[in-house]
């Protein structure tokens, strides 16, 4: 058996989105069992590079690896919960069907969907908290419920690797701290996890390891490592103006 | 009198280019229909003006496409084009509730009948969107069909009852143009007077509310009323069309000519100008054709020529255009083509110590990796351009044929120390500056190299301290090195 | 000379199904509207889902030239070359909508209203210029009229006539629709829902799109005849949006679909007798009659908001 590659690997990455530069020459490497948050600040990539390692945006440099693998053969181990404005909520689905989506993908075209299947979504719900809402139509939940429910259909898809894009977004004090605690628990068991962050202050608290992202990776390593000032500033202190000026000259001419 | 000649000179132009455009569809459409027409003498007939109804037509295409610009630069910025659309439906029942009443096709009894009905519609829309969760292009679609179909039921029954004037009842389908009276421009003339007199009073609010409806709303512009106008005047816009253009295609024209301007006016004040004058010319034009032609209906023709001039613009238009845009990449290929070469005779003259000038084209072949015959073309390039000379020299194995040597001009000379100078310095920038590992710089500063602007390569010059090694520990030829030639040839 | 003539219940709902050659004329109309409902329906509920109703729309009106393209280069009104003619315009018209709106700064409603009246225009022109050597019935394609779905020619199969071809052509889309629909019942649902979610499970996103346009486009061409461009928009819209007030699973929605079918057909049917006036017509009226009453009639609908407001004394 040859040996497993690292879950994610990015190497020299560079994507442009409408033929604007969004990232630029990023290398990221993930160790199994990382609770990684990404930092930056708004129109920095981070949402991109989530993407990107999706192969939802093809990169105009660079690759990514999963597990060794080139994304369209490694993405079907990686769990994804999205911006939460990225669905219609008013869809008519309710939100046992939600998390039953989730095992979607351990099914082939034909086959059905059973009981144990079921079953699993019911475990995940609980473990959110949310079996009680299980019948409801996903329209009439609050902010904070919809990304539990997000949530429960990461943990049924059973993934290796889950990138989230902001799952704190509109959540409210308590609902955070649960959602926190599962992810404790899924790094614990193994999982690896990527998580697009927005807020500082707790950022130090919620995760091992950050990364800095400001179209450039500023920094990536643990969070006493990286949480200081100076790189913080770098981060948060605008592109590098020469750089980015650049970066959309050639975005521009590709 | 000066702007009816300078409207003339105008018009001309627009003919102009349509017809040259169209004569090929028009060919061939002239075989089918038979030879009494002869579409020269109809052009004549057109263009002399003396005929009252092709004064009238024109005049009322001239009048529609005026005004549904104007309006539709609202409706496309407010995205409200499918609205349009539906709007334009919905005043179907309107039509044949206005005709029963008249009893027959009385053109002002029809407007108020279309009238109503488009207000139900506009009414419909709101009170689904305020008291429902339906989203916007469903309720859209429902209002739509439901009007859609009252309408046909009612058309069919006028029909089957057997009104003795019903025929004209059709063309509010698709237009009739040869059926248009003088109360119809007379009609025109009203609706495009409220839509000027609408916008003139209510410029600036418009453009605040459609550009931030909540700040608007705060400073005390009342958005409902102006929403609400628009609406209205949308529907007044639709209706006084439908005898050119008829129901269905009459949302083209409130999108096509504003969506046609918005593809490069950025000011507001431009924008109406421009779809106000596309509009017109794509109304005068069409009509222009369907007069040329025996079976060509005016409407769906004037439709045809404004999305073509779309069309047209959309792939023409500078720096934008899709055709800009490949010629564009085609000569910045070549360039990069040109520069590399460049480069790759810098490169071959550094290590040779800035000794031996003469470059052969085995040497470049073995760098760039590229067969004979490219690099034959390539270095024909250079010299065509005038940055290098070649020459045949004998080959040192006598055997073989000689092979073609390049020496860079001083142009060409100053030219590749610039590359070079550009990829050295942008090394140097991502990996003292941006802080990116040296394996990765070299890839990113090939493609950098060629687009540094002078401008850049001072300002990192300044960030770096005018360095005079990069990463890698070769020499960066300086502006100064460059100009006074010290890295020139020392032979 | 009166616009609505007196309603007569026998004369309504008996005098269709009075004799045998009139039952066996209005059963095959009748059926025909049906399989109409259904197909329109299963694949109107997805696109209503989808935020695109319009785009039915959209479709509807693009086929047009296909329709007509085909008609004039095959000289009949053959069901094969028109329904590739018209998937093709369909599908051309969708691709030219997406195109517009990634290569080009016109957003999604502009560039659907240009694409889908530009192609109108052309089918409209086209059919002007053919009136001189070949007959379509303009108003058919326009307006469609099922009432004259018997006349299609019979199909013979091995000798045996097997009845109406028209009726067979739609039944089969009708069938082809449904059972894909049942079949991939999941993969479509998670790339309407969540396309992030269904290209992370590997299911090809673009492809299940572009599919149920195919489908859409389909059933449109397929029940053009019978109902025509404009009103298809009717049978793809209302079903879904009626059921959706009472279900919020889209099975069920999907389910309510046949009810509603029916309901739509029987009452449309004889509406038009009632008011002799188009079939098609009649169906979409008895549909939007159908979504007033849901409206009106569903859970906290407004009509139970402004009773219970009234009721409520003001503080």
């Amino acid at each position: 058996m040859k040996p497993q590659g690292l879950p994610i690997e990015v190497h020299d990455l560079t994507v442009s989105y409408q033929k604007k530069p969004v990232l630029y020459g990023v290398d990221l490497e993930i160790a199994e069992g990382s609770l990684v948050g990404i930092l930056g600040p708004n129109g920095a990539g981070k949402s991109t590079l989530i993407k990107t390692i999706m192969n939802m945006i093809k990169p105009n440099g660079g690759y990514v690896k999963i597990f060794g693998d080139a994304p369209q053969k490694g993405i079907k181990r990686i769990g994804y919960i999205p911006q939460k404005e990225s669905v219609d909520w008013d869809f008519p689905v309710t939100v046992s069907d939600v998390v039953l989506m989730g095992r979607y993908g351990h099914h082939g075209w034909l086959s059905r969907i059973g009981q144990e299947d079921r079953n699993k979504a019911s475990e995940c719900l609980e473990q959110v908290n949310m079996l009680a809402y299980a019948d409801r139509p996903i329209g009439n939940l609050s902010g904070g419920q919809q990304q539990r429910v997000f949530l429960a259909r990461a943990l049924a898809q059973e993934s290796e690797v889950y990138l989230m894009d902001e799952p704190f977004a509109g959540v409210d004090a308590v609902t955070e701290k649960t959602m926190i605690s599962i992810l404790r628990e899924m790094q614990k068991s193994g999982k690896t996890l990527m998580v697009v962050h927005h807020d500082l202050a707790s950022a130090k608290e919620y995760f091992d390891q950050l990364l800095l992202l400001n179209m450039r990776k500023v920094a990536y390593g643990s969070v006493p490592e990286v949480f200081t000032h100076e790189l913080l500033q770098k981060t948060y202190g605008g592109k590098l103006a020469v750089l980015s000026e650049m970066a959309t000259k050639v975005a521009k001419a590709s | 009198m000066d702007s009816r000649i300078t409207k003339g000179i105008k018009n001309w132009i627009i003919y102009l280019g349509i017809l040259s455009a169209s004569s090929l569809l028009l060919d061939a459409k002239q075989i089918g229909s038979g030879e009494e027409f002869n579409w020269l003498t109809q052009a004549e007939r057109f263009f002399e003006m003396k005929d009252p109804s092709v004064r009238r037509v024109a005049l009322g295409a001239l009048l529609m496409g005026i005004s549904c610009g104007l309006i539709g630069s609202f409706v496309v910025t407010r995205r409200l084009s499918l609205f349009g659309d539906t709007l334009s439906h919905a005043v179907l029942p309107g039509v044949a509730i206005g005709f029963i009443w008249a009893g027959e096709k009385d053109n002002f009894s029809l407007m108020i009948g279309a009238g109503l009905a488009g207000f139900a519609g506009v009414c419909c829309i709101s009170l689904l969107r305020k008291f429902t969760k339906i989203h916007q292009d469903s309720s859209l679609g429902i209002v739509l069909s439901a009007f859609y179909a009252i309408g046909i039921c009612l058309l069919t029954r006028i029909q089957k009852i057997g009104y003795s004037n019903q025929s004209g009842l059709d063309s509010f389908i698709f237009g009739q143009v040869s059926a248009l009276s003088s109360d119809d421009l007379i009609g025109l003339l009203i609706a495009l007077g409220f839509i000027g007199i609408f916008i003139v009073l209510n410029f600036r609010q418009l453009l605040a509310t459609g550009f931030d409806p909540q700040f608007s709303k705060s400073i005390g512009i009342p958005n409902d009323f102006l929403q609400f106008g628009l609406w209205v005047l949308i529907a007044f816009c639709v209706i006084s069309s439908l005898q050119l253009v008829g129901v269905i295609l009459v949302s083209a024209m409130l999108v096509i000519p504003a969506a046609t301007a918005s593809l490069f006016s950025k000011r507001m004040k431009e924008y109406l100008l421009l779809s106000s004058l596309l509009g017109a010319g794509a109304g005068l034009g069409g009509t222009f054709l369907s007069f040329l032609g025996k079976n060509l209906p005016a409407g769906p023709i004037i439709v045809l020529v404004s999305s073509s001039i779309f069309f047209l613009i959309l792939f023409l238009r500078p720096e934008k255009g899709v055709l800009f845009r490949w010629l564009n990449a085609r000569s910045v290929q070549s360039r990069i083509a040109i520069e590399n070469m460049l480069k790759t005779a810098f490169q071959i003259v550094e290590q040779n110590g800035f000794e031996d000038n003469e470059i052969s084209s085995l040497e470049i072949m073995k760098r760039r990796g590229l067969s004979r015959a490219e690099v034959e073309k390539e270095i024909e390039n250079l010299a065509h351009s005038g940055l290098a000379t070649k020459n045949l020299s004998s080959n040192p194995a006598a055997n073989l044929p000689p092979q073609t040597v390049l020496t860079l001009t001083p142009k060409g000379w100053e030219y590749a120390c610039r590359i070079v100078r550009n990829h050295r310095l942008w090394e140097l920038y991502l990996t003292d500056e941006a802080h990116y590992e040296p394996d990765h710089v070299h890839d990113d500063a090939e493609k950098i190299e060629h687009v540094l602007g002078e401008e850049t390569v001072r300002q990192i010059e300044r960030l770096l301290k005018n360095p005079k090694t990069d990463p890698h520990g070769k020499l960066i030829p300086s502006i100064t090195d460059i100009h006074q030639g010290s890295l020139s040839r020392s032979t | 000379m009166n616009l609505i003539p007196k309603f007569d219940p026998v004369r309504v709902f008996l005098e269709p199904w009075s004799t045998p050659e009139l039952i066996s004329w209005n059963s095959q109309v009748i059926l025909m509207g049906l399989l109409v409902c259904w197909a329109s329906g299963m694949i109107g509920s997805f696109i209503v889902v989808r935020r695109m109703a319009l785009m039915g729309d959209a479709i509807s009106h693009g086929i047009l030239p296909g329709v007509i393209i085909a008609f004039l280069a095959f000289g009949s009104l053959d069901v094969g070359p028109m329904l590739l003619g018209a998937c093709l315009a369909g599908l051309a018209c969708s691709f030219s909508i997406e195109w517009l709106q990634q290569n080009s700064p016109i957003k999604k409603d502009a560039s659907m209203a240009i694409v889908f009246t530009s192609f109108f225009a052309l089918g409209v022109t086209l059919i002007n210029l053919q009136t001189g050597h070949l007959d379509l019935d303009t108003d058919c394609v326009l307006y469609g009229e099922i009432g004259l779905t018997p006349l299609a020619p019979n199909i013979t199969l091995a000798g045996n006539n097997v009845g109406n071809r028209s009726l067979w052509v739609m039944g089969l889309i009708c069938l082809i629709i449904v059972s894909l629909i049942c079949l991939f019942y999941r993969q479509i649902l998670v790339t309407s829902f969540d396309a992030t979610l269904a290209h992370s499970i590997g299911l090809p996103v673009k492809s299940i799109q572009q599919f149920l346009m195919l489908l859409l486009a389909l059933s449109t061409v397929a029940s053009l005849e019978s109902v025509g461009v404009i009103l298809v928009v009717a049978m793809l819209v209302f079903p879904s949006v009626t059921a959706s007030f009472f279900f919020s699973r889209l099975p069920s929605i999907l389910v309510c679909t046949f009810p509603l079918g029916i309901a739509y057909t029987f009452g449309g049917f004889h509406l038009a007798y009632w008011l002799d006036c188009s079939i098609a017509a009649a169906m979409a009226i008895t549909a939007t009659v159908c979504f007033i009453a849901a409206l009106g009639l569903c859970p906290n609908s407004f009509l139970w908001k402004i009773v219970a407001h009234k009721k409520s004394p003001h503080n």
